[in-house]
Order: C-alpha cells, then sequence, then structure tokens
C-alpha cells in the first residue's frame, strides 16, 4: 500500500478516538479488510509524529506483569484533524465527478 | 536472534526507540509475509530522516553523521573487494579522481568537530583507544606476518585462512571505525543541518560519478562483467545518500 494511503488510513481510525499501532491495524483491518504491514503502519505513524498530526496521549499504556508489552497510544491532533479533513472532502469531490462520469448518482 | 528483532535492528535508532517493540511482535505475529513490507518500510524511513522523531536533542544529525561514515566505510570494502582499476587514483589523471575527491571532502563536511577542551580531548583519547585498539594490533599483526617472510606462498587452508583472517580484519577496522564516529558523535560538535545536507550531497554525487566512470568502462572500452555489481551497488549507495540529503532540506533538525 502506498505511504500516503497508509497515512490517511491511520488518521480516519485515529479521527475516531486514540489507540496503539496494535488496535490501529485492527482498526483498519475492520475498514478495508486487510491489515497493513509492519513497515506501512510504523512508517506512517513516525511520519504523522514528525508532521505534527498525531501525538502520544498522555498515559503510555504497559502491562503490569509483562514491562516490556509497552505500548504508545497515539491521537490525532486539531493539525491532523485540520489536514484530513481536507484530504477527505478532496477525496469526495472526485468520487462524486468519478461516480457521475460513470452514469452513477451519488449516494 | 530472531527474525523480529533482526528487522526491528534495521530501523532508524529514533524509530525503533519508539516502535521497536510494537514492530517485532507485528513481525513475529505475521509471520514471513510481513518481512518484505518489514524491510521496503526500514529502507524508506532511512530515505526521508525529516520523518524520525527524535528522543534528544541533534539525535536525527548524529545518527545520519554515523550512517554517512558507514556509506564511506562500506564503499572503502567494496573498492577493495571488486576494485575497479578505472577508480585508482591516477595523478597524471586527476579528472578520473574527482569521485574520491568528492567522497572525502563530503567526508570533511559532515565529521564531527571534537570541542576545543581538555577534558573532551581526553575522553576522545579514551574512547580512541577502547574503540581502536583492538583493529590497530590485528592491522599490525596482519602486516607483520605478510613482511615477516614466515607465509611465501600460502596454499590450502593456511591460504584460506589469511584470506579470511584479511577480510575479517577489514571488515572489523570498518565497523569499529564507524563505533568512533559514533563515541565521538555523543560529545563533539555537530554538523548543522545544512552543512550534513551537503556532505550528503557531495558524498553521493561522489559515489554517482564513481558509478558512471566504471559502467562507461565497461560500457565502452574494457568490458567485464564483474564491473557491473560494483557499478550498481556504487550508484544505488549514491542515489540513497542524494536522497536522503535532499529530505533534509524539509524540516529542521
Amino acid at each position: 500500500m502506498h505511504s500516503n494511503d497508509a497515512q490517511m488510513l491511520v488518521l480516519t481510525v485515529l479521527a475516531d478516538g486514540p489507540r496503539h499501532g496494535y488496535t490501529i491495524n485492527a482498526a483498519i483491518e475492520d475498514l478495508t479488510g486487510r491489515k497493513l504491514g509492519p513497515g506501512s503502519l510504523y512508517g506512517a505513524l513516525a511520519r504523522l509524529e514528525a508532521r505534527g498530526l498525531i501525538r502520544p496521549a498522555d498515559d503510555v499504556s504497559q502491562s503490569p506483569s509483562q514491562p516490556q508489552e509497552r505500548h504508545r497510544t497515539m491521537r490525532i491532533t486539531d493539525t491532523g484533524r485540520a489536514t484530513l479533513r481536507a484530504e477527505l472532502e478532496q477525496m469526495a469531490r472526485v468520487s462524486q465527478a468519478g461516480l457521475r462520469a460513470l452514469g452513477i448518482a451519488p449516494a | 536472534m530472531s527474525a523480529a528483532t533482526m528487522f526491528t535492528r534495521l530501523y532508524p535508532p529514533a524509530v525503533r526507540e519508539r516502535w521497536g517493540a510494537e514492530i517485532g511482535r507485528e513481525v513475529a505475529s505475521s509471520g514471513i509475509r510481513s518481512w518484505p513490507d518489514t524491510l521496503v518500510g526500514a529502507g524508506r524511513l532511512w530515505l526521508h530522516p525529516s520523518d524520525w522523531p527524535e528522543s534528544a536533542p541533534g539525535q536525527t544529525r548524529r545518527v545520519l553523521a554515523v550512517a554517512m561514515f558507514t556509506v564511506v566505510a562500506a564503499t572503502a570494502l567494496l573498492l577493495r573487494a571488486a576494485g575497479p582499476s578505472t577508480l585508482t587514483a591516477d595523478p597524471s589523471r586527476p579528472l578520473t579522481s574527482l569521485w574520491l575527491g568528492l567522497i572525502l571532502v563530503g567526508a570533511g563536511l559532515g565529521a564531527p568537530v571534537p570541542l576545543l577542551r581538555w577534558a573532551a580531548w581526553r575522553r576522545l583519547a579514551g574512547d580512541a583507544v577502547g574503540v581502536l585498539a583492538a583493529p590497530a594490533v590485528a592491522v599490525l599483526a596482519m602486516i607483520l606476518i605478510a613482511n615477516s617472510g614466515l607465509v611465501e606462498h600460502p596454499t590450502g587452508a593456511v591460504r584460506a585462512a589469511l584470506f579470511g583472517w584479511y577480510w575479517v580484519t577489514l571488515g572489523f577496522t570498518a565497523v569499529r571505525l564507524c563505533t568512533f564516529v559514533a563515541c565521538l558523535a555523543r560529545t563533539a560538535r555537530m554538523p548543522g543541518r545544512a552543512r550534513l545536507r551537503g556532505a550528503l550531497l557531495v558524498i553521493g554525487a561522489g559515489l554517482v560519478l564513481a558509478a558512471g566512470q566504471t559502467a562507461l568502462t565497461v560500457t565502452w572500452s574494457a568490458p567485464d562483467a564483474g564491473l557491473v555489481g560494483p557499478a550498481l551497488v556504487l550508484g544505488l549507495l549514491g542515489a540513497a545518500t542524494i536522497g536522503a540529503g535532499q529530505d533534509l532540506r524539509g524540516r529542521r533538525r
């Protein structure tokens, strides 16, 4: 999957609430029918964090019995929401134009 | 070492610190089908240092400086192994050595500069002894044996052992030199983003020039299938170095 697609998917599922890597991928699987590979998922997370579109949630969840089982919970930032909204609106415009061209009335 | 640990180690340190445990778990749970994506993800992150999170100020520049010297060391080993004669420095034809000049200038630009403090130099000397003593002894022993006359025309197992020792010593020395740069980067003044970017671009240009020079020779004057591989590797190293340097233009790190 293209890295920008992976970033869009991650932003989309994080818009619903903070999650860590595993649950982000589970939500992406629910949404698209397939998981992202580790390189795509964590590459997207690193890029989105570097661009300030997501940030770590305040709490870092940690299993008391297994300290090495540390998860970084991430949340979307206001900039991330604005970016996601702009991207989705653009995609919606493209989608509507494509459906019209095919003679299908957009829902 | 498990595959998950090995793949996790391929990621840039800052990404590994943040996501390493989770990457390892994903690779372990997804199995072999996740390997290509994990490899591509690691490669893509190395080419985009502006995407690396920073656990400490200047971490990206320190890691890039060490990576840059690792590329130079890998190039030296590659040239020693498959040394295209067209890349041999020739004072009578200085233009053919331009690639080497570019790599040396780039290395100088991107090198960490030790601070002018007694304590910093004392620490640097300690690091140098600790890290470089063993490869220095190995190289010295190799030179002594080569010049002692003890082994004139080795054959069979002796020849294989000496050949192996030679390459292990070269590889070990290259790794220790990069380790020393990493030690130096912890205490020295690191080059700024613009200078590091310049260093990467200049080294990349040198590598691409070396690749082009080798490819031209292979194509026109001295057809030699054995040089195609080194030319390709030099070209790829050069393109990757230029790509990483270009990416530094984006964000401040």
